[in-house]
């Protein structure tokens, strides 16, 4: 069918068929195609509130993986409103965690923080399992999200403000928490989410021992899924813990395994991220020829990319390890290279470093 | 005791360096909706 925007002119066609009375429908579609077609919905109007909370639902999310927050803010408003309004409680409690997961988004904690709790207890009040360790895995990712906002100034992992540790050690409660029921409930899936969070959150405070088990499990049943994403992400997060266990062996496996599921993926900012995390590794390990060879690898990828940022340094990065080897006309040319790039991008630190 | 591994900082990860999990939306049917509109096509002023 064809559903048209009236006044705005938009229109969307989603191809639909009829079997045993049901609607399916071809809604494997992008982001932005969805906020074409229910902005289209909105415009024809509906006298179901119940459809009119999925519209605004929906919409809601669509924005939220188009990364427009404000947009996606003011349609779970807009859902929450309307469940109140109708007296519908799971649809508040849904709400509720869409709109907790946008605040959360936009930086604004405490309002998301008030969200997650409602979420929670809606879903305590009708017994819902699913709907609570829904509730408790946002928890975990505001409390984590707050901890990571606040400014340490560069410091370690493990060796953050005690606000921030107070902050990562609930999100670590709340995971641990929706880790029980989802393990109760069978739910590999979000076990799998639930484990990488965890192992994220260990490695910021400092549990590097701890976020390896918890990856090594995320990594298992990203397998499981046959999902490459997860894999890779799981192989990123093992590296970056067994760096700073000091075995840094483990960690190229890990950041070469990474690389190679980047490829797969035809990713390539991901690509150069594992390309940058191999050079940092094999400098560690005193390989210089090889992290020459990564660092090149990231410096190509940033320029096809335009990533003048990455770009510079990846020729900082060239610039010491030619240094280490002692290729002085090398190391001369990337520390120029550098400095150009900091000057063109506003990086004083960065410039000031080059100078010297 | 990982600190005392002595790393570099400029070679190590820092927490910017984490990929996180995704966020899960919670989603509601628009099967009603939808059904409602390709009936008002197949069957126009009903």
């Amino acid at each position: 069918f064809r559903c048209r925007a009236g006044s705005q002119g938009a229109s969307v066609v989603v191809s639909s068929q009829m079997t045993s009375g049901r609607v399916l429908l071809a809604l494997v579609i992008s982001p932005a195609k969805r906020v074409s077609f229910f902005e289209a919905a909105i415009q024809v109007g509906t006298e179901d509130l119940q459809v009119l909370s999925a519209v605004y639902s929906q919409l809601g999310n669509a924005y939220f993986h188009l990364h427009d927050f404000a947009k996606a803010l003011e349609f779970h408003h807009h859902d929450l409103t309307l469940t109140r309004t109708i007296g519908d409680q799971l649809g508040e409690a849904k709400a509720s965690g869409n709109l907790g997961n946008t605040l959360k988004a936009l930086g604004r904690f405490d309002e998301a923080i008030v969200c997650c709790q409602r979420h929670l207890d809606i879903a305590q009040d009708l017994n819902d399992k699913v709907g609570k360790a829904r509730a408790l895995y946002n928890f975990g990712n505001v409390y984590h999200a707050k901890g990571k906002s606040i400014c340490w100034s560069g410091a370690d992992p493990g060796d953050f403000p005690e606000e921030v540790m107070t902050a990562l050690r609930r999100a670590a409660d709340y995971y641990d928490g929706n880790l029980a029921i989802v393990k109760e409930l069978g739910d590999r899936a979000a076990q799998g989410r639930t484990y990488g969070n965890l192992g994220n959150t260990h490695y910021l405070l400092g549990n590097f021992r701890g976020a390896v088990a918890f990856h090594e499990q995320r990594l298992l049943i990203a397998k499981e899924f046959g999902d490459r994403a997860a894999q890779r992400r799981a192989c990123c997060n093992l590296g970056n813990a067994f760096i700073f266990l000091g075995e840094f062996e483990m960690a190229a496996e890990h950041y070469k395994k990474a690389l190679h599921l980047a490829r797969q993926l035809k990713d390539r900012a991901v690509e150069a991220q594992a390309c940058y995390s191999l050079g940092n590794t094999y400098t560690l390990l005193h390989d210089y020829e090889r992290a020459i060879d990564y660092h090149l690898k990231h410096l190509i990828i940033a320029q096809d990319l335009n990533d003048r940022i990455g770009e510079g340094r990846a020729c900082w990065s060239l610039g010491n390890a030619h240094t280490a080897l002692g290729n002085h006309d090398q190391a001369m040319h990337f520390a120029e290279k550098h400095l150009e790039i900091c000057k063109e991008t506003g990086d004083r630190t960065g410039e000031l470093t080059a100078r010297m | 005791d990982h600190q005392s591994t002595a790393v570099p900082s400029s070679q190590i990860p820092h927490s910017d360096a984490i990929e996180m999990e995704p966020e899960t939306m919670e989603t509601k049917s628009l099967t009603d909706y939808f059904s409602k509109i390709h009936m008002d096509t197949v069957m126009p002023g009903s």
